[in-house]
């Protein structure tokens, strides 16, 4: 909203700078986006939050300026017209719903001139950004500037019928609207008829058949209230956005209504000539006043503050808001109908303390409950990122929106399907992904394209299913790797290639630090993995094939990546810390080499290890893998380190000996090692 | 057995040694448990008895020296040692150690911000991304087509009616206060959603953080106070602060709160449009209406919420230029935090 400082003086003897003023404005609430002088006036651009529609109007903002300044409004109502009452309104009007437009009034000007507007009218519209037409829509603009209520004027000879209904659209009823375009109708959309079609879309914007033009000689000038949901809706759905529209949207009052319609015509015999000869209106007349009881000690209670009865009385007067003090210190205040916001005693709390000056509050520090229970819900999150990162992984934030082509190359079957978006402005945003891996994938791609060569990142964040007639939505944990190097120390393992052993590991070291009891990884086929926690599956790990990397445009480059149910994880997670005493007795190692079938698993054969030793031994753990030309085709070399210790006494040799014998007689009937 | 012989040999030996290890060897050869010396020792039981005397003196003679031989080695082959790896390494050589990974910006902002208000006494609550119609906008007062619903523009879901992606993090007010009785003291950081079209400055999701706190006696000097400790603890002590009468359905009165221009500290400067403040909070006290939509009873309970959005936040501390950058996880971006 624009407003100048001339057009306020109309209104209210300004001493104050204007640029004194713009602060001011904004501390109470009016925020001032900018100040320009233009030709000796000064433009202020105002930004109106929306439960303000009052404000939308240079009346309104100068009855705040009266309020912020102390200083008196000068009256802003204009006079009864006196209408030579024999004279007879040419034309029939009919609202077909109540609801729809609960106040319509029409007034019919004969003989006018159409012309020119004057000079001083045309700069104070263009000031405002408003292109001037001719005199009679420069008149209904300028009084929805001055007063804030939208205005229409008819070309009376061109309503067929001369006949006025304010109804719902037919289905598939069209209109040319004075910007030149056709518009297709609809019972949602409210119109304002002639006796066989629609003349204007109500609030919105006037038909080209019945507008102004030079011609014209008579008019029916139209001040109403409608329904804003409705106002709302036709402009939502026609795309159509008027200054007209803004305000019926925000609500409109029926004094604003009445006032304005006078205002509108005692300008037009003015500036046109021309003579009422006639006012009709359907619906509300009376203007309502809400009544408030207001506590000064609430005011004060709810603000931190010691605001005088006196003050809070005088700064609501001051607002337009009649004030009385009744028995028990308690003020009664009467809310004009403009003020629709007012509607609680809270309402009128916020009016003083906008008033006082937010600034004036003193700062004071609460005394701070925290609840029976204090938490934190990010925290076996905020765990796991830092351990990660502690692992050498970049965390990444993508979005939870994803285009269908991303799942779909990413090779992931949904049975239930996914959660489509019904509104998504573009085809990033069709669904709620499903899983989280492959936009991690995708950020991979990108990185890898901007020649990062090591790659490894991770995402915690939810994804989305349906389930019944519902959505679930649970957090998980992705991660995916390509390249090593930046964040494992050689270990001898595995050479300079990713493998799902690196993804394992930093699976392994998060459910270790985390202490879940019971996970394992169990193949499902040929490149996936299951997690296992807790005896159920609670995610997988890839190692992406040769199709879904190209599909992503990644070359001569091996991923893997892994997406952990977070809450299942969390379920697992066992904190609880207990002391076991440090070693006593030393123990004794032993280690067994040897050659053993590739397809022999390594996990069996510890397990196999464990089980023959188990009075004995406290760890058996793979010391040395090796595969290449000492080793023939098919088998796999390995260390086997045995730790040997007892808790109550040192073990002996004699002891030990005969123990590890069996272990290495029973891996070879067995498995079939060969002991090199 | 001639004793000096063997001493002779000995020396022989040790002159050849270079290394700890090989000293060690030695050592182990002659004066281990199974060494020559222990072998010597065995043998005095053998002689006769008149030999023994002397032959015992003889061998710990052998003992003692060589004892010694084997220490001045072991000094000077230590000091040698020494000498060389200090003379052979390069110190401007780079340290050996993991590579680090990083937490990203937004995470970093969520958990300063979250530490700040832990502090105070603040639980920290997370809520769903998808969220009902009711909670999202009618639980928080903001009535079904009304222009006060235009800031929010939302996501809806096809198939779901009655469900949207959250807008804003204030939803999770209403499921905290359905849940829990007063007194309480919360902050929801979280994923929110809008379909805004994108620029340097808008995305279509971004991060926000919500706090609220509630009980018999919260009052607006409160909030002030409260929120002015914040921007103390995040921007710098010397950063002022500036409340503005705002409107947001859900509170009343309502405030958007300004801090002093970080970067001009108030002078004017292109971050701040020349005016020296900038917009980073929308607050104020709990309206009536929506303590009644929970369920508590407005006479005897106040509170205060406050919102804002981490990315602005984020921009502004590291002087980040794009909102886009977040989410485009460039390694090179991700790496500066």
């Amino acid at each position: 909203m624009k407003v100048t400082y001339s057009w306020l003086k109309d209104f209210i003897n300004l001493k104050i700078p204007p640029a004194e003023l713009a602060e001011k404005l904004t501390m109470a609430g009016l925020e001032v986006v900018s100040l320009a002088e233009l030709r000796g006036d000064f433009i202020f651009e105002i930004e109106i939050t929306s439960n303000r529609p009052d404000w939308l109007s240079v009346l309104g903002i100068a009855r705040e300026v009266s309020a912020i300044c102390g200083k008196k409004l000068k009256n802003p109502n204009p006079k009864e017209l006196k209408l030579k009452t024999k004279e007879l309104l040419p034309v029939t009007l009919s609202v077909m719903d109540k609801k729809d437009c609960p106040f319509y009034s029409g007034r019919v000007i004969c003989d006018l001139r159409v012309g020119p507007s004057p000079e001083w009218l045309k700069k104070r519209l263009e000031f405002l950004g408003c292109r001037s037409v001719n005199n009679i829509v420069d008149i209904t603009n300028y009084v929805l500037f001055e007063l804030g209520q939208p205005l229409h004027a008819f070309d009376l000879d061109k309503l067929g019928g001369r006949q006025i209904c304010v109804r719902r659209a037919k289905l598939n009823e069209k209109i040319v609207t004075i910007d030149g375009q056709q518009r297709l109708l609809d019972p949602e959309i409210l119109v304002i008829a002639d006796k066989d079609k629609p003349v204007a879309i109500a609030g919105l914007m006037g038909g080209e058949g019945t507008e102004v033009t030079p011609s014209t000689r008579n008019i029916l000038l139209e001040s109403a209230v409608f329904n804003p949901i409705l106002i709302r809706r036709g402009r939502r759905k026609l795309g159509l956005q008027s200054e007209s529209g803004y305000r019926f949207e925000r609500g409109v009052s029926l004094s604003a209504a009445l006032g304005a319609s006078l205002s509108a015509a005692e300008l037009i015999l003015n500036l046109a000539s021309g003579k009422t000869c006639g006012y009709k209106s359907l619906g509300a007349h009376k203007i309502t006043n809400y009544l408030i009881n207001l506590d000064p000690a609430y005011v004060n209670r709810t603000l931190g503050t010691s605001i005088s009865i006196i003050k809070i009385k005088q700064i609501l007067s001051n607002l337009g808001l009649e004030t009385k003090v009744k028995a028990k210190n308690i003020l009664s205040v009467k809310v004009p109908d403009f003020r629709k916001d007012l509607k609680l005693p809270i309402d009128l709390v916020e009016e003083v303390a906008r008033i006082y000056g937010y600034e004036k509050i003193s700062r004071t520090i609460p005394a701070v409950r925290p609840g029976e229970k204090m938490f934190d819900t990010r925290d076996p999150a905020c765990g796991i990122k830092n351990t990660l990162c502690g692992l050498g992984l970049h965390e990444v934030i993508t979005y939870s929106l994803v285009d269908r082509s991303l799942i779909d190359k990413s090779m992931i079957k949904t049975d239930a399907g996914m959660v489509e978006i019904l509104n998504p402005l573009s085809r990033e945003q069709e669904v709620l992904r499903p899983k989280l891996f492959p936009s991690l994938i995708r950020c991979l791609a990108y990185n890898l394209d901007q020649q990062q060569e090591y790659v490894n990142i991770f995402e915690i964040a939810n994804v989305f299913s349906n389930k019944g007639n519902s959505v679930q939505e649970e957090p998980v944990l992705a991660i995916a790797l390509s390249g090593v190097n930046s964040f494992l120390v050689k270990q001898g393992l595995v050479k300079d290639d990713i493998s799902l052993l690196h993804l394992k590991g930093i699976l392994e070291f998060l459910f270790n630090k985390l202490r879940i009891n019971g996970f394992d990884f169990v193949r499902q086929d040929g490149n996936k993995i299951n997690i296992i926690l807790g005896q159920k599956e609670a995610g997988f790990m890839l190692d992406l094939n040769q199709q879904t990397l190209s599909s992503f445009d990644i070359k001569n480059r091996q991923v893997v990546a892994a997406e952990v149910n977070l809450k299942q994880l969390c379920g697992c997670i066992n904190l609880e810390k207990k002391f076991l005493s440090i070693p006593k007795y030393p123990a004794i190692t032993r280690d067994i080499s040897f050659i053993i079938k590739q397809d022999v698993s390594v996990k069996e054969l510890l397990m196999a290890i464990e089980e023959k030793a188990a009075p004995l031994l406290r760890s058996a753990k793979i010391a040395d893998y090796y595969q290449g030309k000492q080793i023939p085709a098919g088998f796999k070399g390995l260390t086997v380190s045995c730790v040997y210790r007892l808790d109550e006494r040192t073990l002996t040799e004699e002891e030990v000996t005969p123990m590890h014998e069996a272990v290495c007689s029973s891996l070879r009937e067995r498995f079939g090692i060969k002991l090199r | 057995m001639d004793i000096n012989l063997i001493q002779e040999k000995i020396e022989n030996d040790l002159a050849g040694v270079v290394s700890l290890r090989a000293l060690e060897e030695v050592r182990v050869k002659y004066l281990g448990r199974k060494g020559l010396v222990a072998e010597l020792t065995g043998t005095i039981a053998t002689l006769p008895v008149e030999q023994r005397g002397a032959f015992g003196k003889e061998v710990n003679a052998l003992k003692n020296k060589l004892l010694n031989f084997v220490e001045e080695k072991e000094n000077l082959l230590k000091t040698k040692d020494n000498v060389l790896k200090q003379n052979n390494l390069d110190i401007g050589m780079p340290g050996i150690a993991q590579k680090p990974g990083s937490l990203h910006p937004i995470t970093q902002v969520i958990n300063e911000i979250c530490t700040i208000f832990n502090r105070m006494g603040f639980s920290v609550l997370q809520g769903p991304e998808v969220e009902t119609e009711y909670n999202n906008f009618t639980g928080l007062n903001i009535p079904l087509e009304h222009p006060s619903r235009d800031a929010f523009d939302t996501f809806y879901l096809k198939k779901y009616s009655k469900l949207l992606l959250r807008s804003h993090t204030s939803p999770v007010q209403v499921r905290a206060m359905k849940a829990h009785k007063p007194p309480l003291a919360i902050i929801v950081p979280g994923r929110v959603y809008r379909p805004d079209a994108v620029d340097a400055s808008h995305l279509f999701m971004f991060h926000q953080i919500e706090g609220f706190l509630v009980d018999t006696n919260i009052k607006f000097s409160d909030l002030k106070g409260t929120l002015g400790l914040f921007a103390k603890n995040v921007f710098g002590q010397d950063t002022k602060m500036r409340f503005r009468p705002h409107f947001f359905p859900f509170t009343e009165p309502s405030a958007e709160i300004d801090i002093s221009c970080i970067i001009c500290k108030g002078r004017g400067c292109s971050v701040c449009g020349r005016k020296g403040w900038l917009e980073i909070l929308g607050a104020g006290m709990i309206h009536p209406n929506v303590f009644k939509h929970v369920g508590y009873d407005p006479k005897k309970y106040t509170g205060f919420a406050f919102g804002m959005g981490i990315e602005r936040i984020a921009m502004l501390k590291y002087g980040i230029n794009d909102i886009r950058l977040f989410f485009e996880n460039d390694l090179r971006f991700l790496k500066q935090f």
